[in-house]
């Protein structure tokens, strides 16, 4: 076979398997234009499409406070977690600590965790703690189930820094934390980005814990919206879909603007050393 | 890594330091850069583990002792879903990896443009929460009204599958079949990660060497990928062992407790049954079971795991 007719039939298959992939994101999209008349009809791409749902839905309460809870969440999650496993890899991959690979390898066991195996545990412990209903009540273990991941990649990417760069540095008289914040963390930037966007991802579609944890309407996440708004719109699917297209699109537009960085982060591995 | 051996001799010794350390940080400098991620660690992580096993250790009436791990092995309820996580492993991996190698080869090495694309479009399922995913298949799969059904009726099949979640038969197989569609993308993802790292001369001389088509796929491509296999085959038997909210919200592990795994359980006993030291026992036998599945997926692809790229050596 020509390269030039397995080009064209990787093409073809990789288009099936694309607009094969797309069909539930076009038919949940097609339901939120529906009219209530139209909604329940099996097919892909209904007729007369409308906006009408989605005037209804966004005057309607509560999705504007789960979207900002939401934010600042997932955004209180990244930093959190870009804090600690940046510290910590920098103590173990810089500063050369007494026993680092045996912490690297614990911290790398937590990997292998089910979340659900944790859920009673830190549910009991939250509430002793006085944190359910609390941005801190999610933050705190997003960021902890987040740091192996996260130390596995920044690790590695700190790891390929030349040892020169900070010595010259350390010779000017530099401190430690000027080091980390001048030299390194600009060094393994794409890195960091590949760390956020993954732990972004994770703390904005958490469901689990936010589900047992968030037990007030006001403190909900957007995972959880779906739930909510089940039961008052069981009759009228094209207004709860015009929600969950909402709830939806927000990451994927995120995504697809950001994706360069996320894939370019991936295939550096890192830095270059 | 060598740091002391790289210096050139007559440079000025940096203050007092460990061996191969580069800077002078003191040793309770460096403490202090371990703090933020062994206090999140220890508070989040190892004090729930360590309250989770002792909890797991209350029994029926308060007895100490094995009392919940014991009522487990008689709880046929139990048995179900430890059968329905490995199912769900099982399953889950073999669709994801095939379909991810299988679409990531012809991203990679047979597209001659709009590789970002494809890479795209297929990695958008992932980033949409799950509980909006449960409901649009809810619907998707739902019998008189639902596209899927619309198709089977067309194809004049829809008697024989009335209700795909509501049979014991194919709930959870339908509720894998989504969580194949979510991650797939995410494997296509790291086999083009892994697959970019190939040296491109080794797979030209390969080919000359007459590797070509099903050969190059077979003895070439997926030896060079096996890093990237291994962290996948970890990572999604882990995903797999904790899916909850598409099962939570498509058939709450039901009809009649057929689709539930050890994630529903534990919910399920926990907080809708409110047995928490039974659910405990469950939660302990859930990461036994994850540790035990990793071991064995260990031990099978001989060590070696890479999550980022690395240059793939032959």
């Amino acid at each position: 076979m020509t390269p030039r007719a397995m080009q064209r039939i990787a093409l073809s298959i990789l288009i099936a398997a694309t607009a094969l992939s797309l069909v539930p994101t076009i038919y949940m999209v097609d339901i939120s234009l529906r009219t209530a008349a139209h909604s329940f009809d099996p097919v892909l791409i209904a007729a007369r499409p409308t906006l009408a749902n989605y005037v209804v839905v966004l005057h309607s309460g509560h999705l504007g406070r789960f979207f900002a809870n939401s934010v600042a969440i997932a955004g209180g999650s990244v930093a959190l977690t870009l804090f600690a496993a940046v510290t910590l890899s920098f103590a173990i991959a810089r500063l050369k600590i007494r026993f680092g690979r045996a912490i690297l390898l614990l911290v790398l066991s937590a990997l292998l965790l089910p979340l659900a195996s944790l859920l009673i545990p830190i549910t009991v412990l939250l509430k002793n703690l006085g944190l359910t209903n609390s941005y801190f009540g999610l933050i705190g273990p997003n960021a902890a189930l987040g740091i192996p991941f996260a130390t596995v990649i920044v690790n590695e990417a700190m790891a390929a820094i030349p040892d020169e760069l900070e010595e010259a540095a350390t010779l000017d008289g530099a401190s430690s934390l000027t080091v980390l914040w001048r030299i390194v963390v600009p060094l393994i930037r794409p890195a960091l980005i590949v760390v956020a966007i993954w732990e972004f991802l994770f703390a904005w579609n958490e469901f689990f814990l936010a589900l047992v944890i968030m037990t007030r309407n006001a403190m909900k996440t957007l995972p959880l919206a779906p739930l909510y708004y089940q039961g008052p719109y069981m009759t009228d699917p094209g207004k709860l879909f015009a929600i969950l297209t909402l709830i939806a699109v927000v990451p994927m537009i995120l995504y697809a603007c950001l994706q360069r960085w996320f894939v370019g982060g991936l295939m550096a591995g890192g830095v270059k050393g | 890594m060598a740091a002391g051996a790289s210096r050139r001799p007559g440079l000025p010794r940096p203050g007092a330091r460990r061996r191969g350390a580069i800077l002078g940080a003191g040793r309770w400098e460096a403490a202090l850069y371990v703090l933020p991620a062994a206090a999140l660690f220890a508070v989040f992580i190892a004090e729930p583990i360590a309250a989770n096993l002792v909890s797991s250790l209350i029994g029926p009436h308060h007895r100490w002792g094995l009392g919940n791990y014991a009522m487990a092995a008689a709880d046929p309820v139990f048995g179900t879903a430890v059968r329905n996580s490995l199912l769900w492993v099982v399953v889950s991996l073999a669709f994801e990896i095939a379909i991810g190698f299988a679409l990531a080869i012809l991203i990679e090495l047979h597209l001659p443009r709009g590789r970002a694309v494809f890479r795209t479009l297929l990695f958008l399922p992932m980033v949409v929460t799950p509980s909006v995913i449960a409901l649009v298949f809810n619907t998707f799969y739902a019998s008189d009204y639902g596209l899927l059904y619309g198709l089977f009726r067309a194809l004049g099949l829809a008697s024989a599958f009335p209700a795909l979640l509501g049979a014991p038969a194919t709930a959870s197989l339908a509720i894998i079949a989504v969580n194949v569609w979510q991650w797939s993308g995410f494997f296509v993802l790291m086999y083009c990660v892994g697959l970019s790292a190939i040296d491109r001369e080794h797979l030209d001389a390969a080919e000359i060497d007459g590797a070509r088509g099903w050969n190059r796929v077979r003895h070439i491509l997926w030896p060079l990928c096996r890093g990237t296999t291994t962290s996948l085959v970890v990572l999604g038997t882990i995903q797999a062992l904790q899916q909850f909210p598409l099962i939570y919200l498509m058939t709450e592990g039901g009809p009649a407790d057929s689709s539930q795994t050890l994630a529903t359980y534990i919910f399920q006993t926990g907080f809708v049954q409110d047995q928490m030291h039974y659910a405990s026992a469950v939660a302990v036998m859930l990461f036994l079971l994850a540790l035990a599945l990793v071991a064995v997926e260990y031990r099978l692809a001989g060590g070696g795991l890479s999550l980022a790229a690395k240059r793939a050596r032959p």
